[in-house]
């Protein structure tokens, strides 16, 4: 029975907010152990039970289909906007940091024996903490 | 084959009319949709319980679980005095849809 709660969750990992989210994969795996019971309970077997109502079930558009278009939209694309802003100040943070290790430790003879890319790597935490900060937010 | 597109758009009523006749389960839901389509069409049970945590969540159904007559549990879905009166509304739009419709393209439906 875990392998359904792995395949709905994996199929709505990337939508809805984490608490709907949440609800909706506690009710969604409910009503698949229903069927499996149901299709046991008529003599399949209990593997090919399972695999049946996973392939029967649909797909992550399906779940999105019960829900006004409107409201999955515009959340969605914030969520995605905040994710896509938060990997892209990750990516920027390790470039900038990348640099003043590389700097520091190689041919600037300024400062050469003080480690002052720690200061840099720890100022510019702001810029991902910022980006995962809004992006925790839109998920909410 | 139905233009699925139409009848999605109106599974709340599906779900409410189903449960003023007897509380069910989710895939007891989607088997009763599939046999009185006579197979014709049957809802993608993701949408189908999808849609049903969506109309708990607006209270218009609720749901308790309960005892199947052989053996496991199951959670049982039951429509709400809210329900039925959201029901009523849409019924009223389906009559005033109708009468529209068979104004303007009834004589081509025979």
């Amino acid at each position: 029975m875990n392998k359904i709660k792995k395949f709905v969750s994996n199929l709505l990992k990337d939508y809805f907010s984490e608490q709907d989210k949440k609800e909706l994969i506690t009710i969604l795996t409910t009503s698949l152990e229903e069927k499996v019971e149901d299709l046991v309970e008529q003599g399949t077997p209990v593997d090919k039970a399972i695999e049946q109502s996973i392939n029967e079930f649909g797909s992550a558009d399906d779940v999105l289909d019960a829900f006004p278009k409107k409201d999955v939209d515009h959340k969605q694309k914030l969520i995605m906007t905040r994710k896509h802003q938060f990997w892209y100040a990750v990516l920027g943070y390790i470039l900038i940091v990348g640099l003043a290790v590389f700097f520091n430790l190689t041919f600037l003879a300024f400062f050469h024996n003080v480690y002052w890319f720690i200061v840099v790597a720890i100022g510019m935490v702001f810029w991902p903490g910022t980006m995962f900060f809004h992006y925790r937010e839109a998920k909410k | 084959m139905i233009n699925s597109d139409i009848i999605r758009g109106n599974v709340d009523a599906i779900i409410l009319k189903l449960l003023m006749e007897q509380d069910m389960y989710g895939y007891e839901l989607a088997n009763v949709i599939k046999t009185r389509t006579k197979d014709k069409f049957s809802i993608k049970e993701a949408t189908l319980y999808s849609a049903v945590t969506r109309l708990e969540s607006r209270e218009l159904i609720s749901s308790y679980i309960g005892e199947k007559t052989r053996g496991g549990k199951r959670r049982y879905y039951r429509i709400t005095s809210f329900g039925k009166a959201y029901y009523a509304e849409i019924i009223k739009d389906w009559q005033f849809m109708k009468e529209i419709m068979v104004a303007i393209i009834g004589s081509d439906i025979g």
